[in-house]
C-alpha cells in the first residue's frame, strides 16, 4: 500500500505541479514569432527555456511585425549563451514588465555587457552586483566562453516562481556585439513574444505569418496543452499501474484480516468468554485492519512528498522547470479518503466472520 | 443467589439430561459430579451464559440470564462469573500478565498492584512476563486460576480443575480456589470426577448428574 500510494502521490503531484509552471511561465502570451520548424520547440524554447531554439529570424523582419495593427505588445529575445547552464536572454526592458520583476538590488541594463540576474541564479552561482562573469557559447555549459567581453552584474531580480528566476537578462545589443563575427552584419533574434490587441486576431495572425512568410507563429496555449495531453497518457498509466499495487495491497490486507481470523478463532472465543462482546470484538478487528490502512496510506503519502521533495532539490526536470513548493493538493487527500473507505469495506468481512462465530463450538473444536 | 428451573439441553436430537432444579444462596458452594460425557460441561457452560439450554431458567440475583440481550449477557458474565476451564483456555501468545490484563480490560477495571497481588498470592509474580506456552501445566492452571478471580466476581465455576494434576498440584489449585472464593465472597460451582477435591473442600452442596434426584 505504501508502495501504490507513493508512486500515485508522485504522479499527481508532478502531473499537477508540470501544469502549474507551464501556466506560470506564460505571461499572458498570445503567440511566438520565430523560424520555421516545430511549433512545440519554438514555444518551450522561447517561453520555458527547456528546449533548444528552432533558428533565428531577422530582425528587419521582426520589426515589421511588431508594427503590425493586431499586435498589442512583441518583445524580442535573443539566445544563445549561458552561464554555468542558466540562460542568457537578450531582450528589452518590457520583458521586466511582462513578469512583472522587481529588482531586489541594483539596477537594470543601460548599456551592453550589463546583466540582470535570476534570484536562482544569484543563489546558485554566488553572483552579485558588480561581478564579472563570462558566457559560455551556446545553451549549455560547455566551456567555450566568450573570455574577451564579460559581463557585468548591474541587478538582481527578487524570485518570481516562475522561469525568470533562472534566467540571465542583457540587451539584445549584447549578443549581437558577442555574436558580430556570426551573424555578418545581419541583426537576428530567436524570436518575438506576442500579446494582440484582439483575442480574434488567434485565427487571423498566426496564418498570416505561417503562410505570408519564411517565419511560424506558435500559440502557446495551444501546443502546452498538446503536450500535456501526451504526457498524460504517460500519467495515467503510472496512474493504473498505482491503483493496481494500491488494489493488490487491499487485497493483502483483506486476506491477512481473514487469515489472522481463522487462527485466532480460539483466541477470540476465550475473549467472549471473559466478558468482551460480539460487537467489542467486531470493533477490535475493524481497528487493526485500518490501522493497517490509515498506517500505510499516510507513509505512503508522506514518502510520496519526500520523493517530489527530493526531486525538487535534484531538479530532476531541469534548472528551467521549477517544481514549486510543498502542495497538499485535494486530489490527494481524496485518493486517502477512498483507498481507506474501500479498505474499511474490504475489513468487514473477516469482522462479520468474527462476528458470527460461535464461543462453545470453537472452544469445543479447538 | 443462583437458581436453575428445569434446565434441559438436547443436543442432535437426543436428550443429554433434562429437568435440572436447583438453588444455591451465595457464599455457597455446589459440587456437580458425574461420570464422563454425562454433560457436566455442558451444563457448566449453560450455567455461565455461553450454550443456551433447550429448555428452563437460569436466574441470578432475579436476572433471567437468558432472557437479557447477547452483549448484556456477555457483560454479565465478565462482570459477576469467574470461570475456570478445563482446558485452561488461556491465550498462549500472551504472556502471564497480558493473560490477566485482558480479563481486567473486558470488564474495565484497571489496577496494576491488584493483579500483581493476585499472582503473587497464585504463586506466579516472578513468572508475569513469561508466556503461557512455556508455563507447566500446574501453573496454567494456577493462571488459569487467578484470571477467574480478575474481576472478584460473585459467582465462580470451575471445570474439572484438579483432574490433570498430581496431589501437590491439586492441594495447592484447590487451596487458591477456596481461598480466593471466600476473599471475595463468592458462590463457588465446581465439576468434577476427582474425587479428591471432596477431601479438600467442604461443599454445602452437591448436584449428581445421572442419578435419580
Amino acid at each position: 500500500m505504501i508502495v501504490g500510494i507513493t508512486i500515485i502521490t508522485v504522479s499527481i503531484l508532478v502531473n499537477q505541479i508540470t501544469k502549474e509552471t507551464f501556466s506560470k511561465n506564460n505571461p499572458g502570451l498570445d503567440a511566438v514569432v520565430g523560424a520555421k520548424g516545430s511549433p512545440l520547440q519554438l514555444i518551450l524554447s522561447s517561453i520555458h527555456h527547456i528546449d533548444i531554439p528552432t533558428g533565428n529570424i531577422s530582425y528587419q523582419n521582426a520589426k515589421k511585425i511588431i508594427k503590425h495593427p493586431a499586435i498589442k505588445s512583441a518583445i524580442p529575445i535573443s539566445l544563445g549563451d549561458n552561464f554555468q547552464n542558466f540562460r542568457i536572454v537578450g531582450t528589452n526592458k518590457s520583458f521586466l514588465k511582462l513578469y512583472k520583476a522587481n529588482l531586489n538590488s541594483g539596477t537594470a541594463w543601460s548599456k551592453p555587457m550589463q546583466a540582470v540576474i535570476g534570484h536562482n541564479v544569484s543563489k546558485v552561482t554566488n553572483l552579485n552586483i558588480n561581478k564579472f562573469f563570462v558566457g559560455s557559447h551556446g545553451l549549455i555549459d560547455t566551456g567555450d566562453v566568450h573570455a574577451e567581453q564579460p559581463y557585468k552584474v548591474v541587478g538582481v531580480l527578487n524570485k518570481t516562481g516562475t522561469i525568470l528566476d533562472n534566467l540571465i537578462l542583457t540587451s539584445l545589443d549584447s549578443v549581437w556585439n558577442l555574436h558580430s563575427d556570426v551573424n555578418k552584419g545581419k541583426l537576428e533574434i530567436t524570436s518575438l513574444l506576442i500579446k494582440y490587441k484582439n483575442k480574434t486576431s488567434a485565427f487571423t495572425f498566426p496564418r498570416l505569418i505561417n503562410k505570408g512568410t519564411n517565419m511560424q507563429a506558435a500559440s502557446p496555449s495551444f501546443e502546452i496543452s498538446k503536450l500535456l495531453k501526451l504526457t498524460s497518457n504517460a500519467h495515467k498509466i503510472i496512474d493504473y499501474l498505482s491503483v493496481l499495487i494500491i488494489s493488490l495491497s487491499l487485497i493483502g490486507v483483506f486476506f491477512t484480516l481473514l487469515n489472522n481470523i481463522n487462527e485466532r478463532r480460539y483466541d477470540l472465543a476465550i475473549l467472549r468468554t471473559l466478558g468482551f462482546s460480539r460487537l467489542k470484538l467486531f470493533s477490535i478487528i475493524l481497528s487493526e485492519g485500518m490501522i493497517i490502512s490509515i498506517l500505510g496510506s499516510t507513509i505512503g503519502l508522506i514518502f510520496g512528498y519526500v520523493v517530489y521533495e527530493s526531486m525538487y532539490y535534484l531538479s530532476i526536470v531541469g534548472k528551467s522547470l521549477e517544481l514549486g513548493q510543498l502542495n497538499f493538493l485535494n486530489d490527494l487527500f481524496l485518493i486517502w479518503i477512498i483507498v481507506n473507505i474501500i479498505a474499511f469495506i474490504t475489513c468487514l468481512v473477516p469482522c462479520i466472520k468474527a462476528y458470527k462465530q460461535n464461543i462453545r463450538s470453537t472452544l469445543l473444536n479447538s | 443467589m443462583l437458581k436453575c428451573e428445569n434446565i434441559s439441553f438436547d443436543i442432535d436430537g437426543h436428550n443429554l439430561f433434562s429437568n435440572i432444579n436447583l438453588n444455591l444462596k451465595n457464599q455457597k458452594d455446589l459440587l456437580i459430579t458425574g461420570p464422563s460425557g454425562i454433560g457436566k460441561t455442558t451444563l457448566l457452560s449453560i450455567l455461565c451464559g455461553l450454550q443456551k439450554p433447550t429448555n428452563g431458567n437460569i436466574i441470578y440475583n432475579d436476572i433471567d440470564l437468558y432472557n437479557l440481550a447477547e452483549y448484556e449477557v456477555d457483560n454479565f458474565r465478565g462482570k459477576n462469573l469467574g470461570i475456570v476451564f478445563q482446558n485452561f483456555n488461556l491465550i498462549n501468545s500472551f504472556t502471564v500478565k497480558q493473560n490477566i490484563e485482558i480479563a481486567a480490560n473486558a470488564i474495565g477495571t484497571k489496577s496494576s498492584d491488584q493483579y500483581f497481588n493476585l499472582l503473587d498470592r497464585v504463586g506466579l509474580a516472578d513468572k508475569s512476563h513469561i508466556k503461557v506456552a512455556n508455563l507447566s501445566i500446574g501453573e496454567k492452571q494456577r493462571l488459569a486460576v487467578a484470571r477467574a478471580f480478575v474481576g472478584e466476581p460473585q459467582w465462580i465455576f470451575c471445570d474439572e480443575p484438579t483432574s490433570s494434576l498430581d496431589d501437590k498440584n491439586a492441594n495447592i489449585i484447590a487451596n487458591i480456589i477456596k481461598e480466593e472464593s471466600s476473599r471475595c465472597r463468592a458462590s463457588l460451582v465446581l465439576i468434577t470426577h476427582d474425587s479428591r477435591i471432596q477431601t479438600l473442600i467442604n461443599f454445602s452442596k452437591i448436584l449428581r448428574l445421572g442419578e435419580e434426584s
